[in-house]
């Protein structure tokens, strides 16, 4: 305890400086995630009120028997896994080509038009994206028909939904992680690139075992935010499809936001509190295996 | 001393008598944008008259937020004097809260109500609560684009086989004229819920028929003689007629409205409150008539569909409650209802004047078809949005991949729903 006290005191500066900070996260950060938490052990059409009935895991009980949800979840591992697939490696190859030197000249307008998307307001894109898949007036099929190919059935297609939401985020997200990606890029070492190819190394060995090991760090950061964004996707379905066609959007957060509407609070704050261990589940594994060294 | 007292209480009660009575404000939640705010304002010119120094202040919510303001608001006593919203949303508010008043007993003093309907009554009543007092009824009606209309021979379509005809010339005859495939002949929507059902609703209620899915005692409805004919002729159109545009499947309010007011839906629902907004020239232009639902057996009669009912509720810890409820009574008034009439379009008196009115707004005013009320399942059925949920499911499922034989689908999807009912009512 003395030793406690005498730390404090002795760093009293700093807990001084940092103490607004703390407050405002526990405020804004943690205390809306405890109170989320705390609804989702009571009953529904009590869980407004100022003395709620708590029901202790029954809303859990329910969300895990309900099959809906879990079509739901499994739907949103399956989306997340392809999404993050697809941006990371989208991104990691447009910055291999940003970062070459055969893009020099336009390298600038390419940096721009990938980055774009991610500062265009997110509503705003998706909502174009739709009308693009639109299959009365849409650009994309009276495209596909002019050269005459079969139509896409974009949104209004349970084959296709899904992808058609991908590559909508696709465009709207991958310029982010292809910054982090050059980012990385520029401060590699390029001496070690050079002995390599002076040891005859072929161009994807030099890939491979010099230039990949040292973009590490910006897989790992990637793979987590890309991890915790599309495991929350929501904005892209409310905009474009609405969990349809036949729940093949039907994404948790959505599933949980449907809830809400129906006024059954405390199992869609279960089904959201499900999501957030997942979330934290998974972003941590990913960190720990992204920041292990090679051979642990 | 004792002089400068009384001199000093004589100059007091001078100062008071010639002060005006103190201001007080009455504030409504509601949630009708701009033309609700106009309404309001006039109400409060209006209740001045009467009620000198008294001003209504309202603020409209989008619906979502309303929702959620009125609930933590009830519930950690800073209600509004009085919330304004449909029937439905209020009963989810005393089922939240359970701070809702009671209004049978004010109700019972105002002298003249003799045109609210027992209908009307029922619909304000949640477990022998009246928890609203009903101000506008929502009538929806069925409309067709006039143009589109007249140059298909000019008949309202009576009958579902004529709606077909209809349908179908305006998707392949290029009403329009410009020369392209762009037009359907139905503007519909699908996306969530209630987007289904309410359209499901419209039809069924307009063919004659008093339930979508389940009755007062119930039973589920769906499979039954009459019933399972709408829905599969329902269910076709979003399908094998291909009616709508191809993407109706994520289509809700906004996406609906798009097809209709971008001019390529040749028949369409029409709500009393879209007229003033459809007659303008930057929208339709009045380019649409209005009649009743089509009908679907020669031996049951059509009619407008009355979906909802839009009321005043009084919260039991509103600030200023007697006041409150005053106001409430005031709004069936006859220059209150007139408000009502010129700037949402629909009130529940029938002793209004309505030659301000353009003819498609008289239409919905005079009331002179048919009207049928919707039966209100939620009011009687607490799991009904939840059983309402998994129905629209179930028929999404049979839009996304049409099954070879709709009948078995409706038959397998009546038994579904009576598990889940039984399973709920528990």
């Amino acid at each position: 305890m003395t030793d406690v006290l005498a730390t404090l005191s002795r760093d009293r500066i700093f807990y001084l400086f940092v103490a607004p900070f703390a407050a405002l996260t526990i405020l804004f950060g943690v205390w809306p995630i405890l109170l989320s938490m705390q609804v989702s052990f009571t009953a529904s059409a009590t869980a407004l009120r100022p003395n709620p009935t708590y029901v202790g895991l029954a809303n859990y009980a329910a969300v895990l028997a309900d099959p809906i949800f879990l079509a739901s979840l499994a739907r949103t591992l399956l989306y997340t896994v392809l999404s993050v697939v697809a941006n990371l490696a989208f991104a990691l190859g447009f910055a291999i080509l940003l970062d070459s030197r055969l893009l020099k000249r336009g390298s600038l307008f390419f940096r721009l038009a990938i980055f774009l998307p991610v500062i265009t307001p997110d509503v705003a894109g998706y909502v174009v994206w739709r009308w693009l898949y639109d299959r009365s007036f849409g650009a994309l099929n009276a495209f596909l028909t002019l050269l005459g190919l079969p139509p896409f059935g974009g949104l209004s297609s349970v084959d296709t939904a899904m992808l058609a939401i991908l590559i909508a985020e696709l465009w709207h997200h991958a310029g982010f992680y292809m910054i982090i990606f050059l980012a990385n890029l520029s401060i590699r070492d390029r001496a070690l690139e050079e002995a390599a190819h002076l040891d005859g190394a072929t161009t994807w060995q030099r890939w491979r075992y010099v230039i990949l090991p040292q973009l590490r760090p910006a897989l790992v950061i990637n793979t987590v935010y890309a991890l915790i964004q599309f495991l929350k996707t929501f904005t892209v379905v409310v905009v474009m499809t609405k969990g349809g066609p036949n729940d093949q959007t039907n994404f948790v957060s959505y599933y949980a936001y449907q809830l809400f509407d129906q006024a059954r609070y405390g199992e869609a704050t279960a089904m959201a509190t499900i999501l957030f261990a997942i979330v934290i589940g998974l972003s941590l594994t990913a960190y720990r295996l992204g920041d292990r060294e090679p051979g642990q | 001393m004792g002089i400068l007292r009384k001199v000093a209480c004589a100059a007091f009660a001078a100062a008071a008598s010639i002060l005006p009575a103190k201001a007080q404000q009455l504030t409504v939640w509601h949630d009708l944008g701009d033309n609700g705010i106009k309404w309001f304002e006039a109400l409060s010119a209006e209740f001045a008259k009467q009620k000198p120094g008294v001003t209504i202040r309202s603020q409209s919510f989008p619906t979502d937020q309303w929702f959620g303001r009125v609930i933590s608001a009830l519930n950690t006593d800073t209600a509004p004097d009085l919330i304004f919203n449909n029937y439905e949303r209020v009963i989810r508010i005393q089922q939240q809260t359970n701070k809702v008043m009671d209004l049978k007993a004010l109700t019972g003093t105002v002298p003249d109500k003799g045109f609210l309907s027992e209908d009307d009554m029922r619909v304000a009543t949640f477990k022998g609560r009246q928890i609203i007092i009903p101000i506008q009824r929502v009538q929806m009606a069925f409309g067709v684009r006039k143009s589109w209309l007249d140059k298909n021979g000019g008949k309202f379509p009576d009958t579902w086989e004529e709606v077909k005809a209809l349908a179908t010339a305006f998707r392949d005859k290029d009403p329009d004229g410009n020369g392209q495939a762009d037009t359907f002949g139905m503007a519909l929507q699908a996306a969530k819920p209630r987007d289904l059902i309410h359209m499901l609703d419209l039809f069924t209620f307009g063919s004659g028929l008093r339930h979508t899915l389940i009755d007062p005692e119930g039973k589920i409805t769906i499979d039954q003689p009459g019933h399972a004919e709408v829905l599969e002729e329902f269910l076709k159109t979003y399908s094998s007629y291909r009616f709508v545009a191809p993407d109706t499947i994520n289509h809700s309010f906004a996406e609906m409205y798009q097809v209709i007011e971008g001019g390529r839906g040749g028949m369409f629902r029409v709500g009393d409150w879209n007229v003033r907004k459809w007659d303008g020239a930057q929208v339709l232009n009045g380019d649409f008539v209005s009649g009743p639902w089509p009908k679907f057996a020669p031996n049951r009669p059509n009619a407008v569909v009355i979906g909802g009912m839009r009321g005043i509720a009084v919260p039991e810890n509103s600030p200023n409650k007697a006041l409150a409820q005053e106001f409430a009574a005031f709004m069936l008034s006859k220059p209150a209802q007139q408000a009502s009439l010129e700037n949402i379009g629909a009130g529940v008196r029938k002793d209004l004047d309505i030659s301000k009115l353009s003819p498609r707004q008289q239409y919905f005013a005079k009331a002179e078809h048919r009207l049928v009320a919707y039966d209100f399942p939620e009011s009687i059925h607490a799991f009904y949005p939840e059983l309402e949920a998994a129905f629209h499911r179930k028929l999404l499922s049979g839009i996304a991949r049409p099954p070879a034989d709709w009948k078995a689908f409706i038959a397998e999807t009546a038994k579904e729903m009576r598990d889940l009912a039984a399973k709920l009512r528990g």
